[in-house]
């Protein structure tokens, strides 16, 4: 799995637009969309708001957790704690960085937002590497993924499971008596 | 002595707050529970400096530009005044101090605390403290002897205590107060004050007197009180020239009484009862500057009670110029809008208000003002006649005074005459014209309008003036930005135009503009100048017309294009005007309201082929104390309103033209002070489209607000239960169906998909509630909603009761059935001859036999539909029959089949 198919995921994502068109009803197979009224919040997947954002036929409200004072909690928060506190949305990442690159004049101090997010994202991430670090040097065989999002598991994925094999493989040469015979056993 | 008691306006937040004015009397300074210290110039003055001097200010006093302030933190400590900056603490306690006063020359400071003590600290040194011990419980007030010999103090333990400072112990102590365990038990905040200049009296607020105590024998010389003064008194306080003593009380009663004659010369109460808990006397003597426990500031101006050596024509002459300078109030009123911006900030709503300050009255009212200035000439006048007869008077009586006494007299002399304060109903200060949809004129960023079709904003700051519109639906036309250099205040916007308006000045006439976009020919636009002297109040555009409300009581009817049209006029003054297709909608004042409701009038005319009056003028009903926020038509046609309590009623056409309340927005605020401000309401689907505002009565123009979806609910009885659940969605129902029928009659196509889908929802509420009924045994019940029942439903209903053993109710049902077949019957051979008829659509006929046909039309429809719903239910019903009908054999049971059953069977 890459960035980019966690990105398709996110845009599945609702989010509320003001459209500036009339339509009625539109029945899709993930579901039924409006009825848009022109200057009525109505919610509907992210995909579809970013596509009329740059048709311009609407405005994106950002989500209520996009906000300096909330982002800000948030990352103070996230500084204090050892462990992961939890996200506004499990794909606020995504969320953000597609909303800010298309509708960022919707969005009141997008820079700060996107500083913010960057924060609480690099503070998380130093997070993940020290936990995976002690995950190794502790020789744990599991570990609990309390609050992480999917493309935080995403970006330590290949590199960590890479690194368990590799690591393994160098275990099992160092010690080849007994790690043949653990084999031969089975 | 007359005087004028000025509007309350805010100060600080709730809780308790002090004033007092600088030694100058050119600032009122306030402190109060939000810690702040307020330096206001004048009671005008919209942006006051403010120092910080803690969490909370408990209490503050000033003098040789020292600011003294008893703030949380358990200090007393010292600013600069004006500038504010922090200049040391002078004592600390172990808990806040209470009240803080300074002595006559400004030297020492005396400040009293809950942890018993009360300290004399030295300005100018604070090593140099005194404490005073011996209070038993949180001292109350303290002040100074005015020859700083003496000190007096008040405590919850109940004592009057009077210390000598030098030697600090106690001279005497009197038991006159209630005990208590803290301040915030306190009923009184038992304020002392001694008597400036000759210092010889101690004033103590007991209960609803204040008793006046000789300096040196301490003996209890006389007693002041008021016989319409029945609260106890929270504070006194001495006028500078010492003859005065003015005093609070906890009901809102302010008092001035004569110490000399011992009558009370000037009685006025607080605007709304709140507790006085402080005041402070200007140094002319001529205004009082109170605080109330909510912490607005209040003045009271114009009173005469000046210690300048003035000879008696002086006085005479500030006599005469009195009354002069009170018109110029009157007249000269400040056209800034106040009263609207007063109308929809929170704390100074004009309806919660009666009028009071002769400068705030509108100049289109003049009625309840001039009637009451005219009064007050002639008391002036009564007293100029009495100057000259009083002074020789005078002169005898306080001759020994002192010479320069005379001076005061004339001020001293109406006493006996003075009647009490009308205490009647006042009138309430009208609410001024706007625009519904529109934030207050006086924001540098404002909405303009906000409504269906889109939103025009205002940006008037210092480099630039101009107006955005916008619209909602882009296929409309594209968003317009307009430099606004005619200076327009009010605007209307519709799918064909956008309507501005500026009011005239001394040399250009009030203009009205209008952006005629959807034009099809070059000239997209036309301006019209109204007579002189006339100003534009109100505007609106209806479809293919636009209407104008003037100052000159004169609604002017344009078409579109810019052709004058009618012109006829109000009855009062414009509220507001809203247009819909081809009805127009005007509010008025119909007359002055009283005790804070408002006197509106409704009209409501019809234009287009057959031009008529809807709406004759009649009352419109608000909510107690409130006004007229919001108004406009639904998306379908139909009026409704939105007061400043929240409640939207909606105009209920079948019921004779009533006002049905169909929502209460206040319901569904989280805090107090939060409101919805309205911009539309459709009744198909059921809608109430408002932008939430936190803390106001209207959002401001960034961030860009979002529209919410309220949902309408009648204020039916019970409901809770299941019964008044029902009713009330039948009835929600039956009313926004309303519109149906309206449409039809007025030519305009229906969607009857709709239409037949809310009748098929109002039979199934009915079945639903006829079950219930049926439950609860309540068959008389249920003949009343059979009555309400199509014929088909009837059938089932009967069909309902048979299967649960009521044989009366079936018979009765079946007569019904009967009836309302025969009905069905005797209007079926008319509607073979109307078929051909209705083909043609809008003939020469009149009005009233289309709405007929309409409505036959519509329910012709509706029996078809029914008909082909009852084919599927008889279907289903068949089976279920058998099924019913074995297991009922075999049970032997006599209970009707499960309600849920039933009702999947309607709905079906």
């Amino acid at each position: 799995m890459d960035a980019s198919e966690v990105e398709f995921l996110a845009e599945k994502e609702t989010v509320k637009i003001i459209p500036n068109f009339s339509l009625d009803k539109i029945y899709l197979i993930g579901g039924d969309l409006g009825p848009f009224n022109p200057g009525l919040p109505v919610d509907v997947p992210v995909w579809l708001a970013l596509n009329l954002k740059q048709r311009q036929k609407c405005r994106i409200v950002p989500p209520a957790w996009m906000d300096v004072d909330k982002l800000e909690e948030m990352r103070d928060l996230e500084r204090k704690e050892d462990t992961f506190t939890p996200v506004p949305s499990p794909y606020y990442m995504e969320l953000t960085k597609l909303l800010l690159n298309y509708a960022s004049d919707n969005i009141p101090k997008a820079d700060e937002i996107r500083t913010l997010v960057k924060d609480i994202w690099d503070t998380r991430i130093a997070k993940l590497r020290l936990s995976a670090d002690s995950f190794i040097s502790q020789l744990e065989a599991h570990a609990k993924l309390d609050n992480l999002t999917l493309m935080e598991i995403n970006t330590i994925r290949a590199f960590l499971l890479d690194s368990l094999n590799c690591m393994y493989k160098l275990r099992s040469n160092q010690q080849p008596g007994s790690s043949k015979g653990q084999f031969t056993d089975f | 002595m007359p005087c004028e008691r000025k509007p309350m306006r805010y100060g600080h937040s709730e809780g308790h707050t002090e004033v007092c004015f600088d030694d100058s009397g050119k600032y009122i300074v306030t402190c109060g529970n939000d810690g702040d210290v307020r330096i206001w110039e004048g009671l005008d003055d919209d942006e006051p400096k403010f120092i910080t001097v803690g969490e909370k200010a408990y209490s503050l006093a000033l003098k040789n530009n020292k600011l003294v302030t008893a703030s949380s933190n358990n200090t007393v400590q010292i600013h600069t005044f004006p500038d504010g900056d922090p200049d040391g603490i002078l004592t600390r306690f172990t808990t806040n101090a209470t009240h803080v006063t300074f002595n006559s020359s400004g030297s020492r400071v005396a400040a009293g605390s809950s942890d018993f003590m009360v300290k004399v600290v030295e300005v100018s040194d604070s090593s140099q403290q005194k404490t005073l011990r011996g209070h038993e419980a949180p001292v109350l007030s303290v002040t100074f002897d005015p020859k700083d010999d003496f000190l007096a103090s008040a405590s919850c333990d109940g004592s009057v205590v009077v210390w000598n400072i030098k030697e600090q112990s106690q001279l005497i102590s009197l038991p006159l107060l209630q005990k208590t365990n803290d301040i915030s038990n306190a009923k009184s905040l038992c304020r002392l004050a001694w008597q400036p200049v000759t210092a010889k009296l101690l004033a103590v607020p007991v209960e609803s007197k204040v008793q006046l105590y000789e300096r040196g024998s301490w003996d209890h010389v006389s007693t002041l009180s008021d016989d319409l003064l029945t609260q106890l008194i929270n504070v006194v306080v001495w006028s500078p020239c010492g003859k005065f003593l003015a005093a609070g009380s906890v009901g809102g009663s302010l008092t001035v009484w004569d110490v000399n004659s011992k009558l009370c010369v000037e009685r006025q109460k607080h605007e709304k009862g709140f507790t006085v808990c402080d005041l402070a006397w200007h140094p002319s003597g001529s205004q009082i500057a109170y605080t109330d426990t909510e912490g607005c500031l209040g003045l009271l101006d114009g009173l005469r009670t000046s210690t300048s050596n003035t000879t008696n024509t002086a006085t005479k002459q500030a006599a005469g110029t009195k009354p002069g300078k009170d018109y110029d109030a009157l007249f000269d009123d400040d056209d800034d809008d106040r009263v609207m911006d007063e109308g929809l900030s929170d704390t100074n709503s004009p309806v919660k208000k009666p009028v009071t300050g002769d400068d705030e009255d509108d100049d289109d009212f003049l009625m309840p003002a001039t009637g009451r200035v005219r009064n007050r000439v002639a008391i002036l006048d009564d007293e100029n006649s009495l100057d000259t007869g009083s002074l020789k008077l005078g002169q005898d009586k306080f001759g020994d005074d002192d010479d320069t006494g005379s001076g005061i007299v004339p001020a001293a002399a109406p006493l006996v005459p003075l009647r009490p304060a009308y205490e009647g109903p006042m009138p309430t200060l009208p609410q001024k014209a706007f625009q519904p949809g529109s934030t207050p004129a006086h924001l540098t960023h404002r909405f303009m309008i906000w409504n269906s079709v889109g939103i025009v904003r205002d940006y008037n700051d210092d480099q630039d003036n101009a107006i955005d519109v916008e619209f909602h639906d882009t296929a409309v036309h594209h968003a317009m930005h307009l430099t606004n250099t005619l200076g327009h205040t009010v605007a209307d916007l519709s799918q064909e135009a956008v309507l501005l308006a500026c009011p005239g000045t001394d040399e250009l006439a009030s203009k009205l503009q209008c952006l005629h976009f959807s034009s099809w020919d070059t000239n997209k636009e036309w301006m019209v100048d109204l007579p002189q002297g006339e100003d534009v109040r109100a505007l609106c555009l209806g479809q293919g017309w636009a209407a104008v409300a003037t100052s000159a009581l004169m609604i002017r009817i344009f078409s579109i294009g810019g052709v004058q049209k009618e012109i006829f006029s109000l009855p009062g003054n414009v509220v507001c005007m809203v247009a819909h297709g081809e009805q127009l909608l005007i509010v008025y004042h119909r007359a002055p309201g009283f005790d804070g409701e408002q006197a509106l009038g409704v009209q409501l005319l019809q234009f287009g082929r057959r031009k008529r009056q809807l709406i004759h003028g009649e009352p419109l009903p608000l909510s107690h104390r409130s006004y007229l926020s919001w108004f406009g038509f639904t998306a379908e046609g139909t009026p409704s309103y939105v007061d400043s309590e929240g409640v939207v009623r909606m105009l209920n056409r079948s019921v004779g033209n009533t006002w049905t309340p169909v929502c209460n927005t206040r319901e569904t605020c989280k805090s107090k002070s939060d409101h919805y401000w309205v911009v539309g309401i459709h009744e198909n689907p059921q809608q109430l489209r408002c932008i939430p505002c936190k803390g106001s009565r209207y959002p401001p123009t960034l961030p860009r607000p979002a529209v919410a979806i309220l949902p309408f609910k009648l204020p039916l009885c019970q409901t809770s239960t299941e019964k008044g659940q029902m009713e009330e969605q039948f009835c929600r129902s039956v009313l926004f169906s309303n519109h149906f029928s309206f449409l039809s009659s007025s030519g305009y196509e229906i969607d009857e998909d709709a239409q037949s889908q809310s009748q098929k929802n109002q039979q199934e509420l009915l079945m639903k509630m006829f079950a219930l009924s049926c439950k609860l045994e309540r068959e008389f019940r249920c003949v009343e909603l059979a009555e309400l029942m199509t014929q088909n439903v009837v059938t089932l209903a009967i069909r309902y009761a048979s299967r649960s053993r009521r044989m009366a109710l079936a018979q009765r049902l079946s007569e019904i059935a009967l009836e309302k077949a025969n009905l069905i019957q005797e209007e079926m051979p008319e509607e073979e001859e109307e078929q051909d008829y209705s083909s043609v659509r809008r003939p020469s006929g009149s009005g009233q036999s289309e709405a007929a046909q309409g409505r036959q039309s519509s329910r012709r429809y509706q029996e078809e539909e029914e008909e082909q719903e009852e084919e599927q239910r008889e279907e289903e019903e068949g089976q279920e029959m058998e099924m019913d009908e074995a297991s009922e054999t075999k049970k032997t049971s006599v209970s009707p089949p499960p309600m849920s059953q039933r009702t999947y069977l309607l709905s079906s």
